[in-house]
């Protein structure tokens, strides 16, 4: 039987929808598989805003809520780790030979690496709210609507981009040895921003760091809603910072895959 | 058209050349048995011959598609089930049959039907719904042969399927690889277990050490390394007679063990009946009589030195048991 | 050969695969290097305007400040670490091998713990080299440094026997592994990265009584001001709390093990 009765597009569609119903199996037929990428992220949030909560008393901080000024932070960390992990699980499905399966199939490379990543981010809501919603128990302010999409948008494209760098190095190294790397990859690009207090009161040489990390504007753009006002002004630099990651990250992760039979 | 065409394929890492330009041809049709112990390279070539590896010399061609300059419409031609059956295990066999065959690009319908029909094939049906984890290997086996049969493959691709499986379940794939020929479907399927090469296979190569060191059918391999013996276990004190009468019969071996009689006949089976008759008419009381052919093994050790198999302590082949 | 030196060649033998494990796998060295040492950066880069804080101790800068809770950090995620090892271990049938042998049964828990310390005695050394290199000082000069280094190298010996209980107890290193978040809040619930004094409620009142404080404390104060009495008593008896803690679940959890195989 000759593949392709459909159109291409069709099929392709198909096979990343597969691959997405098949990377949802981990958070729900496993027990308890969603808890340490919700917990982790939720631990940082709390813990950090109970730790340098007083920072807010410092001139520079544009809200006194210094849960307002961190909880993107936390979302956007656990839109890492979810990515991350991803590319643990197929650095896993590599060692156990189901990454063969895949690649034995005459589906293009760029879906089946789709499939993986977009099943990341969507992923990458279950922490992002879960934050999110101790956030406002615990007094966040509310970012509106806009600051809100804004924000999840950002948390979705962050998961993506993780999960670009961490199925690179799955693909590179083909183990989960590479998991450190993965994780420490994308804490560093979190958090190597005005993560922790405004940019004006960070040491010099953070504050030329996150001038020139890109996820600084997507932190920015994230964190609007939540200490001011949305601004298209505010917005357009992250969404292009991620453009930018994504194309560089996801041309990288997919060369890999194009490169596992050499 | 051949199905399978290899020339000069080899394959190295680093310094190390694990496929030292082979070749070889498969007609349609065919089960091509490839035959190797442990590290000769048999894993190596399905590898680049199902596009997961590239050759570093040398070209091949499956299905008509070059393996590397049409890795695609090669993917789309074979079927394949790799030493690991790679499966995931938190899906049932029903969802796996049916992302295969999205991954192969059939239609939902399709799908769903063609993983219905093929569980039922394998004797899944029951277990169709339970999760793979929980399948045993050898139903993960036949998992594994369902999925790749999905899209009703020119050419299928087994790598070793029966190694660790009980008998059983082994003669269960047997069959079902009998099966599958028979509808058209032309195999190519390593194994270090001779009796399966023997069993199944119309052509066998035999590969050691990265090279191809016989090819040819069964019967024509083993015919080339000597005639069936007969063994013979007579009376204590009676070995020395016993051979002055067979002696006019055949050729004498050396002998095993000051027991037996050791006793080559070109005719085979045929020859057993004179050789009894006359021990009998010189009063020689057979204890035991086998008729022992040679086995590819045998051709392996005339080929390169050494054994396909380990014997166990004491004697003996390894062989699994047969069909 | 005595009894007793067998005991302690089979320690510094066992003490030493271990340490050569966390070496070799970059799963278990990286907690214990990588990710407090970004912390530590990121942290001291982004929240060091804190000390202008009123009420935040006096101290040359905030890097040294932190230096003593990435030293905490690090030795509990290498008591973790060896647990999640000794867990591995006991799947893989490892310590079977060592039940069998003819030797000391604490010795394997020993073994464990040896080299759990040596890693904490490592990440004191690392830590204290990063924050020379980028102009720390060490107000309690060699004395301090070397007090410093000796109570985070006994911390890391009584947490790592926290984490060996929960290994032979559970034999899972997935279990040990999940035990990772609460070392976050543990930390995070202390004066690890904050003076106690200028944490937010609930955490500043928890941080109050939090052992691991008590710890950080005594780590600490030689590094920014010099080597006090009391801070250092206090974090003697808060290690001994826990190495006690530690030996009483290790000694129940062997006997778990052994009668469960």
């Amino acid at each position: 039987m000759e593949a392709a009765a459909i159109p291409a597009w069709r099929t392709n569609l198909a096979t990343i929808a597969a691959l997405m119903t098949r990377a949802k199996n981990e958070l729900i037929r496993v027990p308890g598989a969603a808890i340490p990428g919700v917990l982790a992220p939720t631990i940082f949030f709390l813990g950090l805003n109970g730790v340098f909560g007083a920072l807010t008393q410092l001139q520079g901080f544009e809200t006194g809520s210094y849960e307002s000024f961190i909880v993107p932070v936390s979302m956007l960390q656990g839109a890492g780790f979810t990515g991350a992990a991803a590319g643990v699980n197929l650095a896993r499905d590599y060692e156990q030979g189901w990454v063969d399966r895949l690649l034995v199939s005459p589906a293009p490379r760029w879906v089946l690496l789709t499939g993986n990543v977009l099943a990341a981010s969507l992923r990458s809501l279950v922490p992002a709210t879960f934050v999110l919603a101790i956030a406002f128990v615990i007094g966040a302010q509310w970012p509106g609507l806009d600051g809100l999409v804004v924000c999840y948008l950002m948390v979705a494209a962050t998961a993506a981009v993780a999960a670009c760098w961490g199925s690179m190095l799955a693909l590179r190294y083909k183990s989960q040895a590479a998991a450190p790397l993965m994780q420490a990859g994308m804490m560093a690009l979190v958090l190597f921003t005005p993560a922790y207090a405004p940019i004006e009161l960070l040491q010099p040489w953070l504050e030329k760091v996150a001038e020139i990390n890109p996820m600084t504007q997507v932190l920015e753009a994230a964190r609007q809603g939540f200490v001011g006002g949305v601004t298209w002004a505010d917005t357009w630099p992250g969404l292009v910072a991620l453009a930018g990651l994504l194309a560089v990250l996801g041309a990288l992760a997919l060369r890999e895959m194009r490169r596992t039979n050499a | 058209m051949p199905a399978i065409v290899v020339e000069g394929l080899e394959r190295a890492f680093g310094e190390v050349l694990a496929v030292q330009g082979i070749d070889l041809q498969v007609d349609e049709g065919e089960i091509y048995g490839f035959l190797g112990p442990n590290g000769a390279g048999k894993t190596t070539t399905v590898r680049m011959l199902t596009t997961l590896l590239l050759p570093t010399g040398g070209h091949a061609s499956v299905a008509g598609h070059d393996v590397v300059a049409a890795a695609r419409q090669v993917r789309a031609s074979i079927g394949v089930a790799l030493q690991e059956a790679a499966l995931d295990p938190l899906m049932t066999g029903r969802e796996l049959i049916r992302l295969q065959a999205t991954l192969q690009g059939l239609p939902p319908a399709s799908g769903r039907a063609r993983a219905d029909g093929l569980l039922e094939r394998v004797g899944l049906t029951h277990a169709a719904d339970r999760r793979v984890g929980t399948y045993s290997g050898g139903m993960q086996r036949r998992l594994d042969l369902a999925a790749a049969l999905v899209h009703e493959p020119r050419v299928l691709f087994l790598d070793e399927p029966t190694t660790g499986l009980d008998p059983v379940s082994r003669k269960t794939i047997w069959e079902e690889v009998r099966d599958l020929n028979e509808e058209g479907t032309t195999v190519f399927l390593t194994t270090q277990y001779l009796e399966e090469a023997d069993q199944l296979a119309d052509n066998v190569g035999i590969i050691d050490s990265g090279r191809i060191v016989a090819e040819g059918t069964p019967e024509a391999l083993k015919g080339e390394v000597g005639n069936p013996h007969v063994e013979l276990l007579v009376g204590e004190g009676a070995v020395p007679e016993a051979e002055r009468v067979c002696a006019g019969l055949g050729k004498l071996l050396p002998p095993k063990d000051g027991k037996r009689v050791l006793l080559e006949v070109a005719n085979g089976a045929a020859d057993v009946p004179r050789v009894v008759r006359a021990l009998d008419e010189a009063g020689i009381a057979v204890e035991s009589l086998e008729l022992v052919r040679p086995t590819l093994d045998d051709v392996f050790v005339a080929k390169t030195g050494h054994h396909l198999e380990k014997e166990e302590a004491g004697g003996g082949d390894e062989e699994p048991a047969g069909a | 050969m005595s009894d007793l030196a067998t005991t302690a060649r089979v320690v510094r033998a066992l003490g030493a695969r271990s340490i050569r494990q966390t070496f070799r796998r970059p799963q278990l060295i990286s907690p214990i290097v990588v990710f407090p040492t970004l912390l530590l950066a990121v942290q001291t880069g982004g929240a060091s305007a804190g000390v202008e804080l009123p009420g935040f101790p006096p101290v040359q800068s905030f890097l040294q400040f932190m230096l003593a809770g990435a030293m905490m950090q690090s030795m509990m995620l290498a008591g973790n670490s060896g647990g999640i090892a000794f867990a591995v271990d006991i799947e893989m049938g490892f310590t079977d091998r060592l039940f069998a042998a003819p030797i000391p049964r604490f010795a394997i828990v020993l073994g464990r713990l040896a080299g759990t310390a040596a890693l904490g005695l490592f990440a004191a050394v690392w830590f204290f080299a990063i924050g020379l290199i980028f102009g720390a000082e060490i107000e309690g000069g060699v004395p301090g440094a070397l007090l410093a280094t000796a109570l985070v190298t006994a911390s890391a010996l009584a947490v790592g026997g926290i984490g060996a209980a929960i290994a032979l107890r559970s034999g899972s290193a997935s279990v040990v592994q999940g035990l990772f978040p609460l070392v976050l809040v543990v930390l995070f619930l202390s004066s690890a990265f904050f003076p106690q004094e200028l944490m937010i409620e609930p955490a500043k009142t928890i941080a109050e009584y939090n052992p691991l404080s008590f710890i950080v404390e005594g780590v600490r104060e030689p590094i920014i001001s010099g080597i006090d009495a009391t801070q250092t008593l206090e974090a003697v008896a808060a290690i001994l709390g826990v190495v006690v803690l530690g030996l009483v679940l290790s000694a129940r959890a062997l006997r778990h093990r052994l009668r469960v195989g």
